[in-house]
């Protein structure tokens, strides 16, 4: 039998839950079908989630699952300009017409972007400083050291991939705007199907947390006591990295591992600190947040 | 001696097949770099400080900066080579110093940084440490007893401080006297 995973109207963050929820239930399907064709707007955490979804589909049904591409003919259009359709060929048989588009009519800050290894790290760094910090700084407002920190950030999310998940992911980075904050924000999301938290800190960390060991304890030490699966002292410093900008550009991260989500929220934004119990999903998708105009909070 | 390392000329090197990289990301890249530095400061001995100059580098990520710095700095603790390191990192604004900082606190480390033309201790170090090699690096040489004097401490703790400011390798000391590591090696 076939199951269906509607993608919703407008999927960002919180409405992955849908996606996710729909993964868990499609378990002991033959076939799943991944239906975005009424999907109207998508964020960069949209994106590489659907990605990484397709990814454990794949992984878990031993195909390729189906995928609809949006009707409207401009969001279809947006996400072939944001390059989802290129990686999800990969990973999907994809149904419906996927508009063409040509060679630099992409403006997005990055499209998705495959990461497998640390050579694509770099050269995801070095899209961004070269052809995007002229929109970051000019368009955006950001602050010229904000965007240095920035490819900073936007290295060690990446790297987190490369370095724990045990199989490959992928990168977006857009500006859209945020409606709580009323204001233009840059957005990235990195998204991979891999180990997860849990089982990358399990070995170490599930003895000496006890009981209360689960994907929420996991993402409270990775996040919170910067805490690594290696016993190098050294280790476990990106995440750290990370929450340090964000903190001095009022920036937010959350990140979701398994069936837990956990959000460092800065004070324009509110948000649950850790959910947990939520539709199991493999791996981990981060989402970083920067408000355009941001200055430093020191 | 004084030995200059451009890390940007370290980072082409490693990275031949793309010669206008300027950002140092990844452990993986850290780990090829510091490498390259150890099999350059391999050729070296005696008393040496190695200033690693950063001004050429766009972006240095916090993994990569561990498997440079951190490490280097761990090495030279333990090192039974020949060589006598002393580093010195410059080049770095103030948000990298910043992530630098916590870097080294990280591992309980203490590293000299050149800011602005003059020098200061970034890491983890006592207040009382950090006077102290300030006061050196503004003034020169002096030995436990004039610094017991100008900072109004104890001659006995003064001598501590010295010791571990000399073990942690961001002090050189001569004949009882000490300085900090760019005056003259």
């Amino acid at each position: 039998m076939s199951a269906v995973i509607e993608v919703p109207a407008r999927l960002d963050e919180a409405s992955f839950e849908q996606v996710a929820a729909g993964f868990a239930r499609s378990e002991g399907a033959a076939k799943v079908i991944v239906d975005a064709h009424a999907c109207e707007w998508i964020s960069p955490f949209g994106l590489t989630g659907l990605l990484a979804a397709g990814q454990a589909l794949a992984e878990r049904h031993g195909s390729r699952p189906l995928f609809t591409v949006p009707a409207e003919r401009d969001v279809a259009h947006f996400w072939a300009r944001m390059g989802f359709f290129t990686q999800a060929a990969e990973t999907y048989e994809i149904h419906g017409t996927v508009p063409r588009v040509r060679a630099g009519e992409s403006k997005v800050l990055l499209e998705v972007t495959p990461v497998r290894q640390a050579e694509d790290v770099h050269a995801v760094v070095h899209h961004i400083q070269e052809k995007s910090a002229e929109i970051l700084t000019s368009e955006l407002g950001l602050d010229a050291k904000a965007t240095m920190g920035f490819g900073m950030a936007l290295s060690e999310a990446c790297q987190n991939i490369v370095e724990h998940a045990g199989t490959s992911g992928w990168v977006a980075v857009h500006s859209y705007s945020w409606r709580k904050l009323g204001k233009r924000v840059v957005v990235i999301a990195v998204a991979d199907a891999g180990v997860g938290f849990r089982q990358t800190l399990e070995p170490s960390q599930a003895k000496r947390v006890g009981e209360r060991w689960g994907d929420g304890a996991a993402l409270e030490a990775a996040v919170l006591q910067s805490v690594s699966r290696f016993r190098d002292p050294g280790r476990g410093q990106g995440l750290a990295g990370i929450r340090r900008y964000l903190g001095r550009w009022q920036g937010k991260i959350s990140i979701r591992s398994g069936t837990a989500r956990i959000a460092i929220i800065p004070p324009w934004d509110e948000d649950t600190p850790l959910i947990e119990n939520l539709a199991p999903f493999p791996g981990a998708q981060v989402q970083l947040v920067i408000p355009a105009e941001a200055q430093a909070a020191r | 001696m004084i030995t200059q390392i451009d890390v940007r000329g370290v980072l082409a090197r490693v990275g031949p097949d793309w010669p206008d990289r300027r950002d140092l990301v990844t452990r993986h890249t850290g780990r090829a770099v510091r490498s390259s530095i150890e099999t350059e400061l391999a050729l070296l001995s005696g008393r040496t400080v190695v200033v690693l100059d950063f001004s050429a580098v766009r972006i240095i990520d916090c993994s990569c900066a561990d498997e440079i710095v951190a490490k280097l700095v761990l090495s030279s603790l333990v090192s039974e080579s020949s060589l006598d390191a002393f580093f010195v990192i410059r080049g770095l604004d103030d948000d990298q110093m910043d992530d630098i900082d916590e870097v080294l606190r990280r591992q309980r480390l203490v590293l000299v940084a050149e800011v602005g033309g003059a020098l200061r201790l970034i890491g983890e170090v006592a207040d009382e440490a950090r006077l102290t090699f300030e006061y050196l690096a503004n003034h020169g040489t002096a030995g436990a007893e004039e610094l017991a004097v100008e900072l109004a401490r104890p001659l006995d703790a003064v001598r501590a401080t010295l010791d571990e400011l000399y073990l942690r390798r961001v002090l050189l000391r001569d004949s009882g006297c000490y300085r900090a590591p760019t005056v003259a090696a």
